[in-house]
């Protein structure tokens, strides 16, 4: 019986040991990014649909992260003022708030989500209130599409 | 059987020992986890506000070295960003600013990992991925052992053929019933 005990701690220590050499090392976060090319955000914001199916890579700075449960980061854009959502599956891939104002470079497939006009108004109402303005319903006059990338990996990228 | 029951205690109870912390990790982060949507199982989150004299919405270069000198702030700065018109984002480790350019209003936020929920979310949720998925792997071969050999621990009325049965089946019935309900309920 002391074999068993030797042989199970033994075990341990080396997962221990392999926990501890692994270390931290490249922030990769899920499958990473394998994309050949890098597009400009713009790009991709100029023309949505030519791109909704495809698998597209993207590189900015992260500006917003979800708060919850780390489930998307919004990137940055070469236009001022512009962003990009990567939404990745609740648990699979989860961002640190740590990852904020970091050079991310962010890879997945670009989709379009039709909203109806209540699901519409619910975004604009949620819109308004995180910039802190007033939200008229009656101001909301047809159906938006959302567009984002649905993200398989990203990587925190040397600035 | 006898020899069978021996070994069974064996590694109950060897890996019944070295379950123990991997078990709080679980246990503990899978409660914290389960809130979520309460409270923000990670970080503690501050938000400070105050206002500046108002920088004006000109050209971001112009802009930022007077936003920056205006804030005064003080260790490095990760990067910034025009977020709008009148919005202005810097981004610091552990927070930031944000600054509306026509009025001169700054939302400081601020964040730091909760002491143990943390880290212990952090390998629950096997964030780090390799190696962890190894450990995880392995801790949940353990409880499967620990599970089966716990089944033949005890003999008599106390055990699989008494009231541990019972206990056992209620155990199953639980998932099974939680899992019909739900697949009922769409």
């Amino acid at each position: 019986m002391r074999f068993v005990s030797a042989l199970l701690v033994s075990f341990f220590v080396l997962l221990i040991a392999g926990a501890v050499l692994a270390g931290d090392g490249e922030k990769v976060y899920g499958e990473g990014v394998s994309a050949p090319d890098t597009m400009l955000v713009s790009e991709l914001m100029a023309n949505p649909d030519e791109f909704v199916g495809k698998t597209v890579r993207v590189k900015g700075t992260a500006v917003g992260v979800c708060e919850h449960r780390g489930c998307w980061i919004n990137i940055a854009s070469d236009t001022e003022g512009e962003t990009v959502r990567v939404k990745v599956q609740d648990g699979v891939i989860v961002f640190p708030a740590e990852i904020m104002g970091d050079m991310v470079v962010a890879e997945g497939v670009w989709t379009a989500n039709e909203l109806t006009m209540e699901q519409t108004k619910k975004v604009c109402a949620a819109q308004a209130k995180e910039e802190g303005k007033e939200f008229d319903e009656k101001e909301v006059s047809s159906c938006m599409t959302m567009y984002q990338i649905s993200g398989t990996g990203a990587v925190v990228a040397s600035k | 059987m006898r020899t069978f029951r021996k070994w069974c205690r064996t590694f109950h109870r060897e890996l019944g020992f070295l379950a123990v912390g991997l078990t709080l990790v679980y246990a503990i982060s899978g409660i914290a986890i389960n809130h979520a949507h309460h409270w923000d199982a990670n970080y503690e989150r501050t938000v400070e506000r105050f206002t500046i004299e108002a920088p004006g919405t000109g050209p971001t270069a112009e802009i930022e070295p007077v936003v920056l000198e205006r804030l005064a702030i003080e260790g490095p700065i990760k990067s910034t960003w025009r977020a709008g018109e009148d919005e202005f984002q810097v981004f610091m480790e552990g927070g930031g600013f944000d600054v509306n350019l026509a009025t001169g209003e700054v939302v400081r936020h601020g964040f730091r990992k909760r002491p143990l929920f943390y880290d212990v979310n952090f390998m629950h949720l096997n964030s780090g991925k390799a190696p962890w998925t190894g450990i995880a792997d392995v801790y949940g071969g353990m409880l499967i052992v620990m599970a089966l050999t716990g089944i033949f621990l005890v003999r008599g009325r106390k055990g699989l053929s008494g009231r541990g049965g019972v206990l056992m089946a209620l155990g199953f019935l639980l998932p099974i019933v939680f899992a019909v309900i739900s697949r009922g309920g769409g």
